[in-house]
């Protein structure tokens, strides 16, 4: 982890007890997910549970980007913004929200898209990246930020009643989120045109906020080379087992100098 | 390949497939359907992609093929993977967050 091991406070023993009571979690759980770093893009339906469990968790630092303001069509799904955030910038408002929740957390802020450059920087310095940013474009780059440095990524995705979330740990062997989407996927349907169920986001944003936790604690197997598909209109989940595409221009045994 | 896409013969074997599509891909299942699938009876050796390609699946949705619970990366859609009693699934892509 990023920083150096602090120790825990009289109220921090309080706050997380409930984790530390857990065998497999314990102070030393706790301790590190309060030293670590997580990288969050897009703060909407997904970002915004994700964002509130990890903040409240006890992630020690986080790093929010996301380069839109709060509008009211939001507010059906996006929790972490209120209506009185309507028209500031996401990552003002969620930092208002997350810190008011748990003021252990601390935070940094990007109102932008970042570069490619900015990207790597950031997905290196984090020990997990969460992705809840809302088209392919970005999602390219993020995964090829994370392949890049090796650095864990977390992914969900969500429209209608469907959802979809995965973990890519990048260790070489396992394959990446590219393997799984290429470049057929331009014409993409949005939220906004199709509608989202609103908890559908709050069920997938919170796997993504477990996940992500417990890769940054170190308890448990976790996801780590399995899709989990809810269809949220049937209630039905499947768990698909996910390969390493050897024709993956990311991640694959010949890769694009610059692919995404 | 497809019983109509090679000459058939009395001697060429066939296989049952389960075919499942899901989301918004169920609409491309024949009248009847039930539960996101259907028994598919085809000729030995059809490839996923031809599978796809004969219920009128374009390509382009068919992001997320799973042959018996597993992944099949793009790379391979269009090799002979099929074995009788397989079942294959078909999500569409979904990027919304």
């Amino acid at each position: 982890m990023t920083a150096s091991k602090p120790a825990l406070s009289r109220d921090q023993l309080v706050r997380y007890s409930r984790h530390i009571m857990l065998k497999e979690f314990g102070v030393g759980g706790q301790e590190r997910l309060l030293a670590s770093r997580v990288l969050l893009i897009g703060l909407g339906g997904l970002g915004s549970p994700a964002s509130m469990y990890l903040a409240a968790a006890g992630v020690g630092e986080m790093v929010l980007v996301d380069f839109d303001r709060v509008e009211l069509s939001n507010l059906q799904r996006q929790i972490v913004h209120g209506t009185s955030d309507i028209k500031r910038p996401k990552v003002q408002s969620a930092r208002d929200r997350l810190l008011a929740m748990n003021p252990d957390v601390r935070l940094t802020t990007w109102e932008k898209a970042l570069d490619e450059r900015e990207l790597i920087d950031q997905a290196a310095a984090a020990d997990v990246v969460v992705d809840c940013s809302d088209n392919f474009a970005t999602r390219f780059a993020i995964n090829a930020a994370c392949v890049q440095t090796g650095t864990p990524l977390v992914s969900a995705a969500a429209i209608r009643f469907d959802a979809q979330v995965a973990v890519f740990m990048n260790r070489g062997d396992g394959g990446c989120y590219r393997c799984l989407y290429d470049d057929a996927a331009t014409g993409q349907e949005t939220c906004a045109a199709n509608g989202v169920a609103s908890p559908l986001l709050g069920i997938i944003g919170s796997v993504q906020a477990m996940e992500a936790m417990k890769i940054l604690a170190g308890v448990g197997p976790g996801l780590d080379g399995r899709l989990l598909i809810l269809d949220g209109l049937r209630m039905e989940w499947n768990a698909i087992h996910l390969r390493r595409d050897p024709g993956c221009p990311v991640c694959g045994d010949r890769p694009s100098a610059h692919a995404s | 390949m497809l019983a109509g896409s090679a000459a058939p013969t009395e001697a060429m074997p066939r296989m049952k497939v389960t075919f499942k599509l899901y989301a918004t891909l169920s609409g491309y299942l024949p009248g009847g359907a039930r539960d996101h699938q259907i028994e598919a009876e085809v000729a030995a050796g059809t490839t996923p992609n031809e599978v796809i390609d004969s219920h009128g699946v374009p390509r382009r949705l068919a992001h997320l093929v799973v042959l018996n619970g597993v992944y099949v990366p793009p790379s391979e859609r269009d090799r002979a993977i099929l074995r009788d009693g397989d079942t294959l699934a078909v999500w569409p892509p979904v990027a919304g967050g």
